[in-house]
């Protein structure tokens, strides 16, 4: 028989595990069903349901340590029910919510408000088991906090694997089940009554996974507007962690994005794929000079000759792959991150395309585009950047998506890998106002410059066709019959040559007219001496970015948000810079909501003595520490794992286990100066900051097992510490100022949300670097004020 | 006949309501923003906007902004239909086709100006609605058809101008050849609810050329010495 002490270790871990794999399934099926934006909004719920939690044990903490024995099975009964029916109770009860519509209907703001309050049940009600556990087990925290953490490492492993094999929406019931068990475990000792709640529950998770819904759909979801479309039929919906894929066939889903208006062929249909509910491109049809493709502006350096060598990074769908095998390429590196797409369109795709998938001119390579750059030793006569940007533009929702392969850094990768005639080549829709393709074209010539090129014009051809603009860099400077050929091929299909070593001004505007010059006397400030004013002048900014901050698509200059106000309204202004302001004011709602649900109720109870600022600091800077270390240790471990998924799993789990360890370690120290192990935590890091990038560079090469073994030897020993800090302040707080306990669990479940939701702003803004910076400084405010006992 | 005559009835009622809403919203968000053409603004005094968006958001017909109508489309904003309208010149005896019905509202726009109107829309629901809206209104000159845009209405080639409210990423070649000698196609681009760009395409002598108008005149860089 497993003792009672045991029963809540198990216990404990068990719904720790089940509310982190809830999470993660929650950030896929709201990506997938809305926006990716909503990870915010998850991980948020999730702290806020901690905060909450700590806040009304605090409040009713005698009550309910008086009532334990009943109250931690029903907890955990109503966390199982509330997460397993989480689903079904948003979509069916409120309708769901529809972001797209959140900024010109105060409905859909209510409905979002009630879908939030519903998904923090769950997250509360699982938080205040934990919470009152460690409130009854105050003196062997460590131990309890090493269940806590250890099951919520494992709970991130579950997760992914859960969203690898089934459907997200399928996950949650699963996952209830989890928090079933937990509550199994400390059944003895309770009520009849308990037990009865106990099976009740277990039929409602039952009865929630046999129904569980299909998901519903954001209206203005793309693989929503494909299904909508008459004789629309789902050719497949397979799980994966990296993201759910769908293809969809539909008579009239066409795949010839950017055709010349010239083009009288057939637009052949083809099947389009989503990944997470967002168009990723449509499967390959044609094949030879009848794919309109070669009509469009992305068959430019097919323009210049036959490449014998072809590397397609971010290949996706693969019709560029396609292009390359029809115009001649002897061999194409493809490389594609999502590895079960690849393996679906090699082997349940058309014929047609799993011919591409399958060629044997084609190799795949399934990890990030960056990491094959950096780990690549080959040379090739053309490089193809996957699209930027969306037609019509993206209303900047991509703002906080990290574009690696827009970099400074990723482009002199690309260009090192040229042959000596090689060329790279990208594409990307015009938008207006222009943004896109100028920050395009100033990362290619500081690029070129940092290559030693001193006239960048020289090597720079670009066409525009009436939607897309594609550049074609040379490693050598255009010959006079290579500028022909670009002039031939964009006069047979209705295009105009936009930058080319000897243009004529008037070339620019033969067949595809702007209303005024300024895409043409931005380029030519671009390229020529006025380039530092126009970054510093423009209303967007256009700056080339770095891997430090790798936002490409984060054009907002906060001095000019009343100027585009003026110019397109108030309401309008969300639509042009989304992303940011989706962001901005989710920060600033959730820093609200910490507030009034953490920290206000929170004065209502009895002073301690006078160690509240102490308290403050202390696990304050543990809260926002802890998370910014994490996000940012995962963005540098997503290049180095060349996975995002896999290096998001092994950051997440390496530092919560290393972290359970730690805190089960502390039982055998002594715990007047906890401050010491936040000193040692940030000295750690700020050896991270300034070691970690060049030991990532160095060992870049390895093969993926020592690259994983190295990872994991480097966080550990940050993880075990990063583990002690919280558990020895909470006995220092037991032995000396118990009444401050809520206080400190409040203060840290609140700053942990502001964190969270700031994190990826202060990135965006300073970079990650600074991020891991500001974390070290966060762990190092504890020792400032040298919290101990008096 | 006497259904006939309450949907007259009814037409006829639903033009004089809101009346000032509409006079507003043409002086405010049309005129001041430069659609002068007399033809265009008369339709849009006219048409009654607010019987063409769903019940629930009948109140903000006449605001400066696109409205959601279902299925993920939407009506555009009342200056971008007009923006449409006068660069394609209708007018009686003009034929012009609208790939994209949706709520009917362009179409009834394009059809108070005495122009033929065809207009074809994908989703049957919404075509289903705006046919049986713009009967009730009694908008004769407008013939609808639920169908794929792609391959445009031979049936009633060419056409003097042509509307594409749904824009795909590419531009069908049928309905460039659909297309009327010295005919206009207007395509606004952009996300649901924001028009960035208008394309134009004009085919002269058998030649396409394309010109992107905006909507929104933006001044996108000063030098220093002009602050």
């Amino acid at each position: 028989m497993i003792g009672l002490c045991n029963r809540k270790h198990l216990s404990l871990a068990l719904v720790s595990a089940a509310l982190l794999a809830f999470q993660i399934a929650l950030l896929q099926i709201l990506a997938t069903s809305q926006w990716h934006h909503f990870a915010y909004l998850v991980i948020s719920i999730a702290l806020l349901g901690f905060g909450a939690a700590g806040t009304l044990l605090a409040l009713t903490r005698r009550w309910m340590t008086a009532r334990q024995a009943q109250l931690l099975p029903l907890l955990l009964c109503c966390c199982a029910v509330t997460l397993a029916g989480s689903l079904t109770m948003t979509q069916s009860l409120f309708g769901g919510f529809d972001s797209f519509l959140l900024f010109v209907d105060i409905g859909e703001v209510l409905k979002l408000s009630a879908v939030a309050l519903l998904l923090l049940l769950p997250f509360t009600c699982g938080a205040l088991t934990i919470g009152l556990i460690f409130t009854l087990e105050t003196e062997r925290i460590g131990s309890y906090y090493f269940a806590n953490m250890f099951g919520s490492g494992l709970g991130c492993l579950l997760g992914l694997a859960g969203l690898s094999l089934l459907l997200p929406q399928q996950l949650p019931p699963c996952f209830g089940f989890l928090a079933l068990a937990a509550a199994a475990l400390l059944l003895p000792g309770s009520r009849p009554a308990t037990r009865v709640v106990l099976v009740l529950s277990l039929a409602l998770v039952t009865i929630f996974l046999v129904q569980a819904t299909e998901l519903e759909l954001s209206q203005y979801k793309d693989l929503r507007r494909a299904l909508d479309l008459p004789g629309a039929t789902l050719l497949a919906n397979q799980p994966a962690a990296a993201g759910q894929i769908h293809i969809v066939d539909a008579p009239v889903l066409r795949g010839a994005e950017g055709v010349s208006l010239n083009w009288s062929g057939e637009m052949p249909q083809a099947p389009a794929v989503f990944i997470n509910g967002d168009s990723i491109g449509s499967l390959p049809q044609t094949a030879g000079g009848d794919s309109p493709r070669n009509a469009s502006t992305f068959a430019l350096p097919y323009a210049l000759g036959i490449p014998l060598r072809v590397l397609v990074l971010d290949a996706g769908t693969g019709v560029d792959v396609a292009m390359a095998i029809d115009r001649g390429a002897e061999t194409v590196v493809a490389v594609e991150a999502h590895k079960p797409l690849v393996e679906l369109l090699r082997t349940a795709a058309p014929t047609r395309v799993s011919q591409i998938f399958n060629n044997p001119r084609v190799t795949w390579q399934t990890l990030v585009s960056r990491t094959w750059l950096a780990r690549d030793q080959q040379q090739y006569d053309l490089i193809i950047l996957p699209k930027v940007g969306g037609f019509g533009g993206n209303a900047g929702l991509f703002a906080l998506h990290e574009q690696p392969l827009l970099t400074r850094e990723a482009l002199q990768q690309a260009w090192s890998k040229l042959s000596p005639q090689g060329l790279l080549t990208v594409t990307s829709w015009v938008d207006y106002p222009v943004r896109t393709s100028l920050r395009l074209l100033a990362t290619l010539v500081e690029t070129l410059e940092e290559a030693g090129v001193t006239t960048p014009q020289d090597r720079i051809a670009a066409v525009r066709s009436w939607g897309t603009l594609t550049f074609c860099v040379k490693r050598t400077p255009y010959t006079k019959a290579e500028l022909a050929a670009i002039r031939s091929f964009a006069k047979r299909w209705a295009f105009d040559p936009v930058l080319l070593p000897d243009l004529h001004p008037e070339e620019r505007q033969r067949f595809n007219r702007l209303q005024d010059d300024s895409l043409f006397q931005l380029f030519d400030a671009v390229l020529g001496p006025e380039r530092a004013q126009l970054y510093n002048n423009y209303a967007f900014r256009i700056k080339p970015v770095d891997d430090e901050q790798p936002f490409f698509s984060q054009f907002l200059r906060w001095s000019q948000v009343n100027a585009l106000i003026n110019l397109y309204g108030q309401r309008n202004l969300p639509f042009i810079e989304l992303g940011m302001l989706v962001a901005v004011l989710a920060a600033g709602v959730l820093s609200l909501l910490a507030t009034l649900l953490i920290l206000l109720p929170l004065t209502r109870l009895p002073k301690g003595s006078g160690t509240h600022w102490q308290v403050l600091i202390y696990f304050g800077g543990l809260g926002v520490g802890y998370m910014w270390t994490e996000l940012a240790l995962i963005h540098r471990f997503v290049l180095y794992l060349g996975h995002p998924v896999y290096a998001t799993a092994l950051v997440v789990a390496v530092l919560l286990i290393g972290s359970a360890t730690g805190s089960a370690l502390t039982g055998r120290f002594r715990v007047c100066r906890p401050w010491r192990w936040t000193a040692a935590t940030s000295s750690i890091l700020l050896l991270y900051v300034v070691l970690l990038g060049m030991l990532l560079e160095t060992t870049l090469p390895l093969a993926m097992p020592l690259r994983t073994a190295l990872a994991v030897l480097v966080l550990a020993p940050a993880a075990v510490i990063m583990g002690m800090p919280f558990p020895l302040g909470l006995r220092l707080l037991n032995q000396a100022h118990r009444a401050e306990i809520p206080w400190a669990w409040g203060i840290n479940s609140c700053l942990s949300v502001v964190g969270a939701a700031l994190a990826t702003l202060l990135a965006v803004e300073f970079g990650y670097s600074l991020l891991l910076l500001l974390a070290a400084t966060a762990y190092l405010l504890p020792t400032t004020i040298r919290f101990r006992v008096s | 006949m006497l259904c006939l005559v309450l949907l007259l009835c009814h037409g006829a009622v639903a033009s004089s309501e809101r009346e000032e809403e509409r006079e507003a919203m043409v002086k405010e968000q049309v005129l001041a923003r430069g659609v002068k053409d007399p033809t265009t603004l008369a339709a849009m005094r006219t048409v009654p906007r607010h019987l063409f968006v769903p019940g629930s958001m009948s109140h903000q017909a006449y605001q400066d902004r696109p409205l959601p109508i279902g299925h993920g489309q939407t009506i555009s904003q009342p200056f971008i239909v007009a923006f449409m309208t006068e660069i394609i010149k209708p007018g009686p005896g003009r034929k012009i086709l609208e790939i994209g019905t949706g709520s009917g509202y362009q179409a009834a726009i394009l059809a108070a100006t005495g122009a033929q109107v065809y207009s074809i829309e994908i989703i049957p629901q919404l075509a289903d609605s705006a046919a049986v809206l713009l009967k009730q209104l009694g908008f004769t000159h407008v013939e609808t058809r639920s169908a794929d845009g792609y391959y445009g209405w031979k049936e009633h080639a060419p056409f003097d101008a042509i509307i594409v409210t749904a824009a795909a990423e590419f531009i069908p070649p049928p309905l460039i050849e659909q297309l009327a000698e010295s005919g206009l196609m207007v395509i606004p681009v952009g996300s649901p609810f924001f028009v960035q760009t208008l394309m134009l395409i004009q085919k002269r002598d058998g030649k396409t050329i394309s010109t992107s108008l905006m909507p929104v005149r933006f001044v996108p860089f000063k030098r220093a010495d002009e602050e």
